[in-house]
């Protein structure tokens, strides 16, 4: 993918990745030349098959993988001068599996932990924990030991922890994996909220309902290059790109494009637009 | 580290299809061997012929190394310290305030540094051509219980998960602002507490599930074990062996029955 050259919101920028390659082994690239850049208050999916590079990818913008060849800079300064705990101010990385960071007696302890590492003191740390944790609807469960409790619970003390950072940009690391539909629901509208605060959003998933319905950008990777950098709409109307990289879009999309060769007019995206586009004309739905 | 914890490398040398428990006979055998040899020159033949016998092993060329690397680094350890701490002997050669270094000290420096390289380097003959299983296989052979084999089997199995399990709360905790290298000692260690406790509840989450797995495989509902595959020693098998001991015998001989200094 080219990257469109845009100076004008060039300040907008918040984190440019260029001709960025990677390799765990040495042998096998797990990014073969990846350029993205990200802009101050998006939302962009990064979908892909396993072992594609999307986890890769996320990591190097926090700095916890840092780039063999090509360069990644969070808000102009390289990650190579940086350290991740530097960076965690402006990067906060939600990692999929919760019981991989919780140690701390209480949810709240634990949601202080990040904060207190970046040196916030005082009210302005009670603050930023209280915040997160209402955004995270954690409130009550504040005195608990989070290790007793359940994996949705945990996951959101998980992601509350990384949200009382306060940082612009958020990484999400499979959110839902293991969740109900509640849940889901739940903590895909948190992370609405926290976008609509201005946050810039990253969100990686193998979910394609999940991007249908939230993200505003789409980035497809497949065998460690973005083979795809669109909004979800025209992610989801190159169905053999999609299925290339092992992917489908949901099952709405898919019914809209069959539904064209009978005269179905557009793509829907949501059971809403699909709808929609039915009874468009027709006086709305019965 | 990752690409470490397994050191098998597949491969079809006499010494993969030696039968394990010869393997592992041989690793006693010739780390007695160490010990019996005093003489310089014989430990660095004996040290010579284990490493022909790993190169004849054919291991990756990168786990050789790796392999080599930490013998050679805990030789020359051993080699440099020891005549800092043994003090006897004549002639002396360096003596300045509580720095007395001896000539034979370095020699005797230089054997034990040898002969620890013998004992650590012998293992990767076993390790670098058996796989778990064939080891494992090979100690209930040998009389370990079957329970005792699997918890072997189960640990050397999950060793790499946990390292990368290790990696990746490492990695959560870093993005969270932990800086490891970050404050005094007691600050430092205190670090450690965000890393080990995670690691300790995933590994008893783990081994929770895996008990349940293994029920639900019917594990233990007989006790008369049957084994999908048998070790069978053959002629070559007992040929290797009688080598091997024969290795450890002359030199005994040798010294109790010739008076040879060995």
């Amino acid at each position: 993918m080219i990257p469109r050259p845009d100076s004008s919101s060039h300040d907008e920028r918040i984190i440019s990745v260029n001709g960025v390659k990677f390799s765990y082994d040495g042998c096998v690239p797990a990014l073969a030349g990846v350029t993205l850049n990200l802009k101050r208050g998006e939302y962009v999916a990064i979908v892909g098959g396993n072992g594609s590079g999307k986890t890769t990818l996320a990591k190097m913008l926090n700095g916890l993988l840092k780039p063999a060849s090509g360069t990644v800079t969070v808000r102009g300064k390289s990650t190579l001068d940086q350290s991740v705990a530097e960076l965690a101010r402006y990067v906060g990385y939600a990692f999929q599996n919760p019981d991989h960071q919780l140690f701390c007696s209480t949810v709240d302890d634990e949601v202080r932990f990040g904060p207190h590492n970046l040196g916030y003191k005082g009210d302005d740390l009670s603050k930023k924990v209280g915040r997160a944790l209402e955004t995270m609807r954690l409130t009550q469960l504040k005195d608990k030991p989070p290790l007793s409790l359940t994996l949705g619970q945990r996951r959101r003390i998980s992601i509350a922890s990384v949200i009382a950072m306060d940082s612009e940009v958020l990484i999400f690391d499979e959110p839902t994996t293991g969740l109900d539909t509640q849940e889901t629901d739940d903590l895909m509208s948190s992370i609405e909220g926290l976008n609509r605060e201005g946050r810039t959003i990253v969100l990686i998933t193998h979910d394609m309902r999940l991007v249908a319905k939230h993200a505003k950008r789409v980035v497809v990777m497949s065998r460690g290059r973005i083979v795809l950098d669109t909004d979800p709409r025209g992610a989801f109307s190159d169905l053999d790109l999609l299925r290339a990289s092992s992917m489908l879009p949901p099952p709405v999309v898919i019914l809209a494009q069959r539904l064209k060769k009978y005269g179905l007019s557009g793509e829907a995206l949501s059971p809403e637009e699909l709808l929609y586009l039915v009874f468009r004309g027709k006086g709305g739905i019965r | 580290m990752t690409g470490f914890t397994d050191l098998y490398t597949e491969g079809d040398t006499f010494l993969h299809r030696m039968d394990p428990r010869v393997k592992i006979a041989a690793v006693v055998l010739l780390s007695f061997l160490a010990f019996v040899l005093t003489e310089l020159r014989y430990l660095i033949i004996l040290l010579a012929f284990i490493f022909l016998l790993l190169l004849m092993a054919r291991a990756r060329l990168t786990k050789t190394v790796f392999a080599l690397k930490f013998v050679l680094r805990l030789m020359l350890l051993i080699a440099i310290l020891w005549p800092f701490f043994d003090r006897s002997g004549t002639p002396v050669i360096v003596s300045m305030g509580p720095i007395n270094i001896t000539e034979p000290a370095i020699w005797r420096g230089a054997t034990s540094a040898v002969r620890v390289g013998c004992l650590a380097a012998v293992w990767y003959i076993l390790m670098f051509t058996t796989s778990q299983r064939d080891l494992v296989l090979a100690l209930v052979r040998m009389g370990l219980r079957f329970d005792y084999g699997l918890t072997v089997a189960i640990t050397l199995r999950f060793f790499p998960t946990f390292v990368s399990i290790i990696d990746s709360i490492t990695d959560a905790q870093k993005a969270r602002g932990l800086e490891f290298e970050r404050g005094n000692i007691v600050k430092r260690s205190r670090n450690y507490v965000a890393v080990l406790v995670p690691a300790i509840v995933t590994a008893l989450r783990t081994s929770d599930a895996l008990s349940l797995a293994l029920q639900s495989r019917a594990y233990g509902a007989r006790t008369d074990r049957t084994y999908v595959r048998e070790l069978h020693m053959r002629a070559t098998d007992y040929a290797a062996l009688a080598i091997f001991v024969a290795l450890l015998v002359v030199p005994l001989a040798a010294r109790h029955v010739f008076s040879v200094s060995v």
